[in-house]
């Protein structure tokens, strides 16, 4: 068994691909397929949400029947209890549900870009399964990666059975994937704003739409069963004085490092796990959970499970900086090797703890040294989740609404713009290739980043402009006039100014012949009837493409006054433009490789 | 093995949409009930750990009794009787750091019911470790005018002694004196009632509002011997020697024992018979009394001379106090002589003074005095209040 997303079972046929699909022919006059889309969305919002709570009543009757209700240290259960569970869940993925290793996230990816939007309906009840005994037993892991999978597979099924277009089905797992996070998270618009980030990889305004509605149902759903107690409770945070962002910059300094710590940690080890004998594979969940068992049993069972009561308490100065800082550290351990063994379970609940115990521990210790510093030890551990977030899982935008949605206070959205930002600078300066990217090019798949699109310069018509022609005709001159006006050039093309507006092409030879054939007296504009497109200097290149084969000039003008010509794109200026910029970025090997 | 749904949805998409609404409004009840019966089993094992609690509460063992609360919690993460308890055993573990916490848990609390007064006076004692006056105060009165579950007038009046010993003990007489006041025209008719309020208004120095409690419980039971006890002392502190040594001449009647009665009863007499300017008395005795008072005066003044190795033959003025004394004494002296003349109606006040600055100035020196002196210097301390 490899671990691996390369390992999702080949597609299952896809449902018929015409267009309109058997359904839509039915339908003609009542539905379309948008409206139709957005009424799925919706339904694919209530049943990830019902997934969702039953979910999370699985990995809490787990913990209960496994751990008790509130885990003693020095207990034996502690000790025992990961470890047999990851047992139970190596032969599970093993045999009987071989498809759930790996990240959820990049599962339900690489089914919007690999697999025509399919998420094998086995997978989402494996994870449900197989995460919730990890995690409920006290694996590192949290809830909401599975729950992001869970929502993608139901999704999935679900346009799989309604035969709806490949086009839309592709959408589906993603629509289901915001519904099963925001479910998870309880939290509508991050869930939003990370599958955009991190699962569809470019913003789409097409499904912006359905996204929202799912993840917006789902979370009614949650909090109708559930209620609407948020994840924590938020003590009072403040910030009063514009000078104590140096110590969030430092804080987000600090995080920078320990994301680029966790994501090597990661990248170092699973590819040496995966290359080990097949039989180990037994063992490696059993293995983590021993470890993380021994961690809990000598006094630290805060790091079981997703850690959200640990991470309340941290919020309102439970602990001390060191012990805040060790928490920091032995979750990193414990999460490492409890995601490189193959155990089902997300990262995302691992990462608000590390960064919460480390936001505490900085903020503690910086107002030891500086007791003038306002911020209370909650406000730290707030924007150390945001941290991390932005660090480690790479999406900056996310990691501020999160934090944001979570705490519902717009007080520290300036210390959570200056620490994510440090901390994303810093991360991306050390680690080149982000978690999830990595994760995927470890399995062998190449899917798409909105991190790398932000990278990329796009190349617009100015790049490629050349200079306004010398000589430009009127449309309203005479044929012979414009004639006389060329006989000395050597351009084989010229522009024609069209009148009142428009512009127009027309070659020396065809010039010369209609000069010849006697229409020396006819205006350019009678014998010019088509006019020529422009463009302008700010749009993409590639919207030049368009015209270049059809025509050996096209002008670009001034939006304010098209009649002003900025400059000339041919063919050969495009083309050249694309190469010189082919030359310029060979990618870095190192890139492609496994770290 | 294959999951692929079976394709039984037919192509029409009203017949879809129905068929997912049923499919939706089935897995809501099934959901409804699962999370029913695993609500009602959290639930029994909350109830279970918040008893071990409460039983941990009881014991004083607080550590045991938050693992406790918080694991009550976890099964029943709404209980706001479990997050109340909790916060109260936060509170009280006396570990600074779980203030926050326990804050935390009752502003949640308040939030949901602002009227709530076991919340609002758990907060209070929560601001009461933070030693703020302000958020106490807030809070003791939100929970005095709060809604209370039972026997809320008794509570009410907890809370306000609550605030009033707070107050107290923080230096703010002022607003514990009005918070007093509030408290007097609302106490129960018990004399336990009124005894409490009197100690408070002692402490709070309002010796004449502590004598008024202390009459009202004798007013209640008129044979309380630590009421009379109470009075007396009281009116000795007001100095209003009359009623105390009526009242302690009744405690010591009635209580032989009480040793610190019969102490201020021998002082007040002293000052019954000594003061000058006790009314109703003629004029040789007056007079006798300040002559008694001015030679009083001289001994004390003496005493504390040798007491503090200071020779008042040779000192002077620049170089000990009770030289300065000792000359005004001496100025004074000859003035004894006129006591009696008519003309002279300043002169009683002027050999009292005299006395009054050696028995003041002399505690400095020579530490409280006893017997007639202690008697003149409250004398003088009565006097001075008065004409202020």
């Amino acid at each position: 068994m490899s671990n691996s997303s390369t390992n999702h079972p080949a597609p299952a046929p896809v449902a018929p691909l015409q267009a309109p699909s058997r359904l839509f022919s039915t339908l003609e006059g009542v539905f379309n397929e948008e409206l139709f889309f957005l009424i799925l969305s919706v339904f694919i919002g209530i049943f990830s949400g019902l997934a969702v709570v039953c979910f999370r009543l699985a990995i809490d009757w787990t913990h209960l029947a496994l751990l008790g209700p509130l885990p003693q240290t020095h207990s034996w259960r502690l000790f025992a209890v990961p470890a047999l569970a990851g047992l139970v869940v190596a032969a599970l993925v093993i045999h009987v549900f071989p498809g759930i290793r790996g990240s959820g996230v990049n599962q339900t990816k690489a089914a919007l870009y690999i697999f025509n939007g399919f998420v094998p309906f086995r997978t989402a009840i494996g994870k449900f399964i197989c995460a919730a005994i990890a995690i409920g037993s006290g694996q590192s892991l949290g809830p909401e990666d599975p729950s992001l999978q869970i929502g993608a597979g139901i999704a999935s099924a679900l346009g799989r059975q309604l035969e709806i277009s490949r086009e839309k089905l592709r959408l589906m797992a993603p629509v289901g994937a915001a519904a099963g996070l925001a479910a998870a998270f309880n939290a509508p618009i991050s869930a939003v704003l990370f599958v955009i980030e991190e699962v569809i990889g470019r913003w789409s305004a097409g499904i912006l739409g359905s996204v929202v509605l799912s993840a917006v149902s789902s979370v009614v759903i949650v909090r109708w069963f559930l209620g609407s107690e948020p994840l924590f409770r938020i003590p009072i945070t403040t910030f009063k004085r514009p000078t104590e962002l140096i110590a969030y910059a430092v804080l987000g300094i600090v995080g920078g490092l320990a994301s680029v710590g966790f994501a090597k940690s990661i990248a170092y080890l699973r590819p040496r796990l995966n290359s080990l004998p097949p039989w180990t594979q037994y063992f490696q969940p059993a293995l983590a959970g021993l470890l993380i068992g021994l961690i809990a049993f000598l006094g630290a069972p805060q790091i079981m499970g997703a850690g959200y009561d640990s991470m309340d308490q941290a919020m309102h100065g439970q602990y001390a900086w060191k012990m805040l800082a060790l928490l920091a550290v032995l979750k990193i351990v414990a999460t490492t090797f409890s995601f490189v063994s193959g155990t089902p379970g997300g990262m995302f609940a691992p990462t608000l703890f590390i960064g919460a115990m480390l936001g505490g521990a900085v903020g503690d210790l910086e107002r030891h040294f500086f007791p003038q510093l306002t911020g209370s030890t909650g406000t730290y551990v707030l924007v150390g989740m945001g941290v991390l977030f932005a660090g480690f899982l790479r999406a900056p935008m996310t990691s501020v609404f999160m934090v944001l949605e979570v705490s519902g206070n717009y007080e520290i959205v300036v210390p959570v713009i200056v620490a994510n930002t440090f901390s994303y600078v810093i991360s991306r300066s050390l680690q080149t290739v982000p978690i999830f990217d990595m994760l995927t090019r470890q399995d062998g798949l190449i899917l798409p980043s909105l991190e790398e699109d932000r990278e990329e310069a796009i190349l617009r018509v100015e790049d490629a402009m050349l200079p306004a022609p010398a000589i430009i005709l009127n449309a309203e001159d005479y044929v012979d006039a414009n004639a006389r006006r060329v006989q000395d050039s050597t351009d084989s093309h010229y522009l024609v100014r069209m009148h009142p507006s428009g512009w127009n092409i027309i070659g020396r030879d065809q010039l010369q012949r209609l000069f010849r054939e006697g229409k020396g007296e006819h205006t350019l504009a009678s014998v010019l009837p088509q006019s020529l497109p422009s463009l302008y200097p700010d749009l993409p290149l590639d919207s030049a493409l368009r015209y270049v084969n059809d025509y050996p000039l096209v002008p670009v003008v001034n939006r304010a006054n098209s009649r002003k010509l900025e400059g000339v794109v041919s063919r050969d200026s495009v083309f050249k433009k694309y190469g010189s910029r082919r030359t310029e970025e060979v990618p870095n090997a190192a890139d492609w490789v496994d770290p | 093995m294959s999951w692929s749904f079976p394709k039984l949805v037919p192509r029409s998409a009203p017949v879809i949409l129905l068929i997912l609404t049923l499919a939706a409004a089935t897995g809501f009840a099934a959901v409804s009930h699962l999370v029913a019966r695993f609500t009602a089993n959290q639930q029994s094992r909350g109830r279970k750990l918040y008893a071990e609690g409460l039983a941990e509460t009881r014991a004083n063992d607080y550590d045991d009794a938050i693992n406790a609360f918080r694991a009550a919690l976890t099964c029943d993460p709404t209980n706001s009787q479990y997050q109340l308890s909790l916060a109260r055993a936060l509170r009280d573990s006396n570990d600074p750091r779980r203030l926050d916490e326990a804050e935390s848990y009752l502003i949640a609390l308040w939030q949901r019911a602002p009227q709530d007064a076991a919340v609002n006076l758990a907060l209070a004692r929560v601001a009461t470790h933070r030693g703020s006056i302000e958020d106490a105060t807030r809070y003791y009165h939100n929970a005095m005018y709060g809604v209370w579950n039972s026997d809320p007038e008794a509570n009410r009046s907890k809370a306000r002694i609550e605030l009033i010993q707070f107050l107290l003990e923080h230096g703010a007489s002022d607003k514990a004196a009005s918070e007093l006041m509030a408290l007097a025209t609302a106490l129960p008719p018990t004399p336990a009632a009124h005894l409490q309020a009197a100690e408070l208004f002692a402490q709070a120095h309002d010796y004449a509002a502590e004598l008024a409690q202390y009459e009202e419980v004798l007013r209640l039971d008129p044979a309380n011997s630590a009421a009379l006890a109470g009075a007396g002392n009281a009116a000795y502190r007001a100095g209003d020697y009359i009623t105390a040594h009526r009242d302690l001449q009744a405690a010591a009647n009635a209580n032989p024992q009480d040793a610190d009665s019969r102490l201020l009863l021998a002082t007040t007499d002293l000052i019954l018979r000594n003061n000058p300017f006790q009314s109703h008395i003629s004029d040789p005795e007056r007079n006798r009394r300040i002559t008694a008072a001015f030679t009083q005066a001289e001994k004390r003044l003496v005493e504390c001379a040798q007491k503090s190795s200071v020779d008042l033959k040779t000192a002077t003025p620049t170089t000990s106090s009770l030289a300065t004394l000792q000359s005004l004494w001496t100025e004074a002296k000859p003035d004894l002589a006129h006591l009696r003349s008519p003309t002279e109606t300043d002169l009683p006040d002027a050999i009292m003074d005299v006395v009054f600055q050696i028995e003041q100035q002399t505690v400095a020196t020579c530490g409280a005095p006893q017997g007639l002196d202690l008697a003149l210097l409250l004398s003088s301390q009565k006097r001075e209040a008065a004409s202020q």
